[in-house]
């Protein structure tokens, strides 16, 4: 769910269409006649008798055909777990300097407490984190329900300013590039009309 | 609620004109990096056509395995539904219609799939300034669609409203009991527009309100 996977969707669909918008389109041009010279006619039947026979008289054929077939079956298993990959972090390793050992971290302590400090703020109902990518170098997607009420310019600088702060001061990290998405809910008590 | 319609100063007390201070992130949307940022976060990441794209692909594949190495070891691997090929191909000539049209339809699936791949998109989430800029901020669209139609529809005097995000602007559409419906615009435009500014959009949208009297009321 990163940027990463973003751009694997968007190669693969442009590639895969490419190929078959070509193949199609050759095919389409053979079968409305418009370059007889270099497709061939087009009131001849898809398959000659030579073709059809060409496989038997050639050994070659099937097994090159069933290793084409299981290379992209193979590609196209690699393209589907890139995408839905999504690179969470387990476990996190806090001290930089490798001679004195690592600290290691389960991510979902870091989650949690950044998570309990966000919902404890007035004005938020819930809160939902991810970190993702390198163990050593993080990002954080964060999620964040508001009321319709709250004062979205107070929250989001505790945000930026407290929760954010406290979680960088816990990892040891300097930066950790955030995605903070926003929702809005309705209040507890809404005021009927 | 009837009564301070009457005392026009009170709803001017009400309204929140002077908020909290607001921390120095206004001037984060006249600057391109932010806005890049943001927009390449919450762009639609073609997550669904690309896995089913991948997955008829891997079938596909695996199948052709199968019905070739079947064919070149001259027995059938798997009781798959096996039909002959090559009976129709030889049978079906270039020019007739199903061959048109299955190449037709072809292309048009690769046109297709190389427009989604290439095509933005509209983004998944309004961006929203940020004072830091390691932070991405956006409010998904849904979300905020609804929360401002809520917002109008606290308005007094409004039944329903909806909310629809624009590229460069909102729309407010509102519907109303009440015989005088003046004022009732401007109430709801200053309601959405004071929660956009508290929102700080890194574009700031054109707030549009349309009030449409219910007839009966």
């Amino acid at each position: 769910m990163t940027r990463h996977t973003a751009r694997v969707s968007r190669a693969g669909l442009i590639l895969t269409g490419l190929i078959l918008f070509a193949g199609g389109g050759v095919a389409l041009a053979r079968s409305l006649d418009a370059f007889p010279a270099v497709l061939g006619r087009a009131n001849v039947p898809l398959l000659s008798h030579a073709q059809v026979r060409y496989p038997t008289e050639h050994a070659w054929v099937w097994p090159v055909t069933a290793a084409a077939a299981a290379v992209i079956a193979v590609i196209a298993l690699w393209w589907l777990a890139a995408q839905t990959r999504t690179n969470t972090v387990r476990r996190l390793t806090l001290e930089p300097d490798r001679t004195h050992g690592v600290t290691i971290l389960p991510a979902d302590a870091a989650i949690g407490a950044i998570t309990d400090e966000l919902e404890s703020y007035p004005g938020i109902q819930r809160a939902s984190a991810a970190l993702q990518g390198a163990p050593a170098a993080p990002r954080l997607q964060l999620s964040v329900t508001a009321e319709d009420q709250a004062d979205l310019a107070v929250l989001r600088t505790r945000i930026e300013t407290e929760a954010l702060a406290h979680l960088r001061a816990s990892l040891e990290l300097d930066t950790i590039p955030t995605v903070l998405r926003i929702r809005f809910s309705p209040a507890h008590h809404r005021r009927l009309a | 609620m009837t009564d301070i319609a009457s005392h026009q100063g009170d709803t001017q007390v009400l309204a929140p004109a002077a908020g909290p201070p607001r921390p120095a992130r206004a001037e984060a949307w006249s600057r391109r990096g932010p806005r890049r940022k943001a927009r390449r976060e919450f762009r639609p990441r073609r997550l669904v056509p690309g896995v089913l794209v991948a997955a008829v692909l891997a079938a596909a594949g695996i199948l052709g395995v199968i019905q070739a190495a079947s064919a070149a070891l001259d027995h059938p691997l798997w009781n798959l539904p096996h039909r002959d090929f090559a009976g129709p191909l030889q049978d079906t000539h270039w020019d007739a219609t199903a061959t048109l049209a299955v190449a037709a339809a072809v292309a048009f699936i690769g046109l297709v799939l190389v427009l989604a791949g290439l095509i933005p998109g509209r983004p998944r989430a309004i961006p929203l300034a940020s004072s830091d800029d390691s932070v991405v901020t956006g409010a998904p669209r849904r979300s905020l669609r609804r929360s401002l139609a809520r917002l109008a529809e606290d308005v007094d005097g409004i039944d329903r409203a909806r909310a629809k995000l624009r590229r460069r602007s909102i729309k407010v559409r509102a519907t109303t009991r009440l015989r005088d419906t003046a004022g009732l615009r401007e109430n709801v435009h200053t309601a959405v527009q004071d929660r956009l500014a508290a929102l700080d959009p890194l574009w700031p949208p054109r707030v549009k309100v349309r009030i449409r009297r219910k007839a009966g009321g």
